[in-house]
């Protein structure tokens, strides 16, 4: 009876027209999950940084936008506060030792602080009222296309450079490091490359994030680093599902855009569903390892070994 | 095959977020005729919908959102349906929710928090939009020139307890103190205001006043200790991170007999001398009367003042007065602390 009730209590058209801002936010988000695959697949690094230059990135964009700052440009410089952000990261890993997640860990405490002085105080608003800004709630069609537009140019400047032979030193340095170093490849340089680029992207993410949202707080870039994994291997477990084997690198990365993408639409489900409200991460997780279960499971159960059990219990039988 | 329900998936859901877009896009455009199509409808509806933001899970936001409601369905009954959506402490899922109230098109949205009410301003510059448990408006929109109205869609109730007579209240307790500590959260916009302003009004009294911040719960216990070391009187601003560890300020500042004022009363409970205490109940009740306003009287909100809470109480905690020996004045309440 109280089932009855809730499922007709909720309205599908509610969630059909949350689609696009869901979409919107999952691309921006997508974004910074780009960088986060940068580090974590290609460079085989676990950034923490992340939850720090997200938050730097939107606390320079928002800063300098309402200094005057025309938008574009605030958001350049939001990169290469981002880039700063890794640079750090990557120095105190190559040349002080610290390994790799401890290395991102500082560097995100640290930001918290120049966070703080850069925003001078905890959150700061960004009137879309008062200031042009590509991407708003306000008026999503248009963040929609602008995202896409960023996302697209994103991943075929990523598709080129890692084509590069600067690029493809990175990939080599997070496949095989030894290997690397043999070869000549100077290791050092390109972790703190990939740190960097990274960084910055994900700072880009930030910026428009604050657009979107209107503020930037403090706390935004907090749990960015779960978000950017979470949106990275679901894009590649859907990239297995759908196309395979014959996936190249520009498709792998666009798919990775949509793992942000599908990441804040389970995010709007879970919001559509009415569940009590303190049960919204649990939900999240919940409905996110579903997802990448599925294809494993599957593929687990079509495997030869799961054939050969069948055939010999039959056989025995 | 496989392939083929991938593509016609992908393809149909591409397909039903460009509807949607298209339907969406044209609600969200500035058309005056599309507005006043919006406004005849919520005048013939039998309900009204109003979606509630709020940031995060908390003893105070709780109450405020509480009396909002309570004040809606005793002024509306049936009529009124709430969709409470509550962000879990992520600002980012502010946008989320604000996104699926403007899209589902609700009749007025209740803002509970400073992040809410910025995600919910962004969202809609037609809903009206009411905020609560926010402490300074002008700040949080990013309005320069604060004059007490917003001026938009957006208005609402602030959380402001009146920080001079709180100031008068930390002089009338301890006249002869010299060094005041304001203690609180770096990641709460609400708490940097109040210290700031309370620093002016004491600085006057001839206090001299320091800052003393932690960035999260895990800091608390240094911070606390070092700030009761140096100060005479502590005081602690409505901070929702402070009022989740009073125990452990208490457990600091009371050995070291450094008293503390407290800018509201669930603080004070835990770990106060004294507060000017403000009910959120009332807070939210009040906000939901303005609602009422707009929705059934038609008034609008772009001329609407953010309005305070109605009422003030002087209260003191009789526990932690009587151990460290203090004698609240005249015309103050004790707290039941059990």
């Amino acid at each position: 009876m109280d089932l009855l009730a809730y499922f007709s209590s909720l309205n599908p058209m509610n969630f059909v027209t949350s689609l696009p801002g869901n979409i919107a936010q999952g691309l921006i988000w997508g974004i910074m999950a780009l960088g986060v695959f940068i580090t974590f697949r290609l460079l085989d690094f676990a950034d923490l940084t992340v939850d720090g230059s997200f938050a730097t990135g939107g606390a320079v964009t928002v800063v300098l936008i309402v200094s005057g700052v025309p938008t574009p440009l605030a958001l350049v410089i939001a990169v290469v506060s981002g880039l700063l952000a890794g640079f750090a990261t990557g120095l105190l890993h190559t040349l002080l030792g610290i390994p790799g997640i401890l290395a991102g860990i500082l560097t995100q405490i640290s930001l918290w602080s120049v966070n703080l002085l850069i925003l001078g105080g905890a959150n700061r608003a960004l009137n879309v009222d008062k200031y042009p800004l590509i991407v708003s709630l306000r008026n999503i069609p248009t963040s929609i296309l602008a995202a896409l537009i960023f996302s697209a140019v994103l991943v075929a400047l990523l598709y080129w450079y890692f084509g590069t032979e600067q690029g493809s030193a990175i990939r080599v340095t997070g496949s095989n490091p030894h290997m690397a170093k043999a070869q000549g490849i100077n290791i050092d340089i390109m972790k703190v490359l990939a740190l960097s680029l990274s960084n910055g992207l994900v700072a880009l993410s930030g910026g428009l994030m604050s657009q979107y949202q209107g503020f930037a707080d403090i706390k935004m870039g907090q749990g960015a680093i779960v978000i950017g994994l979470a949106a990275v291997i679901i894009g590649e477990v859907l990239g297995d599902a759908m196309i395979g084997r014959r996936m190249n690198f520009a498709v792998r990365l666009g798919f990775v855009t949509l793992g942000g993408v599908v990441y804040y639409l389970v995010i709007g489900l879970v919001m559509w569903l009415r569940m009590p409200t303190d049960l919204l991460k649990l939900l999240t997780a919940v409905i996110v390892a579903i997802f990448l279960a599925v294809p494993y499971l599957k593929k687990k159960s079509k495997s030869s070994f799961a054939f050969a059990q069948k055939r010999s219990a039959r056989k025995h039988a | 095959m496989k392939q083929k329900i991938a593509a016609l998936f992908l393809a149909s859901f591409m397909a039903l977020s460009m509807a949607s877009c298209g339907t969406s896009g044209s609600s969200s455009g500035s058309s005056s005729a599309q507005s006043q199509g919006q406004s005849s409808k919520a005048e013939e509806e039998e309900s009204y919908t109003i979606g509630i933001c709020q940031l995060v899970q908390h003893e105070a936001l709780d109450a405020a959102t509480q009396g909002f409601r309570d004040a809606l369905t005793e002024k509306l009954g049936d009529k009124v349906v709430f969709d409470e959506k509550n962000a879990s402490n992520d600002s980012a899922v502010c946008s989320v929710i604000c996104n699926q109230f403007v899209s589902s098109n609700v009749d007025l949205i209740m803002a509970n928090a400073t992040a809410a009410l910025q995600a919910a301003q962004t969202a809609s510059n037609k809903i009206p939009v009411l905020g609560t448990s926010v402490t300074d408006y002008g700040t949080a929109l990013g309005i320069s020139d604060w004059t007490g109205t917003v001026g938009t869609n957006v208005s609402g109730t602030s959380d402001l307890a009146p920080l001079e007579d709180q100031a008068k209240m930390l002089q009338e307790f301890f006249p002869d103190a010299k060094n005041v500590g304001v203690f609180y959260c770096s990641a709460e916009p609400n708490s940097k205001y109040q210290s700031k302003v309370i620093t002016e009004y004491l600085t006057q009294m001839g206090y001299t006043c320091k800052d003393y911040t932690f960035s999260d719960s895990n800091d608390v216990q240094s911070a606390i200790t070092l700030a009761a070391s140096e100060s005479d009187v502590i005081y602690l601003p409505t901070d929702n991170t402070v009022a989740s560890n009073t125990g452990i300020i208490d457990s600091v500042c009371r050995p070291a007999k450094v008293p503390i004022i407290a800018g509201e009363e669930g603080i004070c409970k835990g770990t106060g001398v004294a507060t000017l205490s403000i009910s959120y109940y009332d807070l939210g009740y009040v906000t939901g009367e303005m609602a009422y306003d707009i929705l059934v009287n038609g008034a609008d909100p772009s001329v609407m003042p953010v309005q305070y809470a109605p009422n003030v109480t002087k209260k003191y905690n009789p526990v932690i007065c009587g151990e460290l020996g203090i004698t609240p004045p005249e015309g103050y309440e004790a707290i039941v602390v059990e």
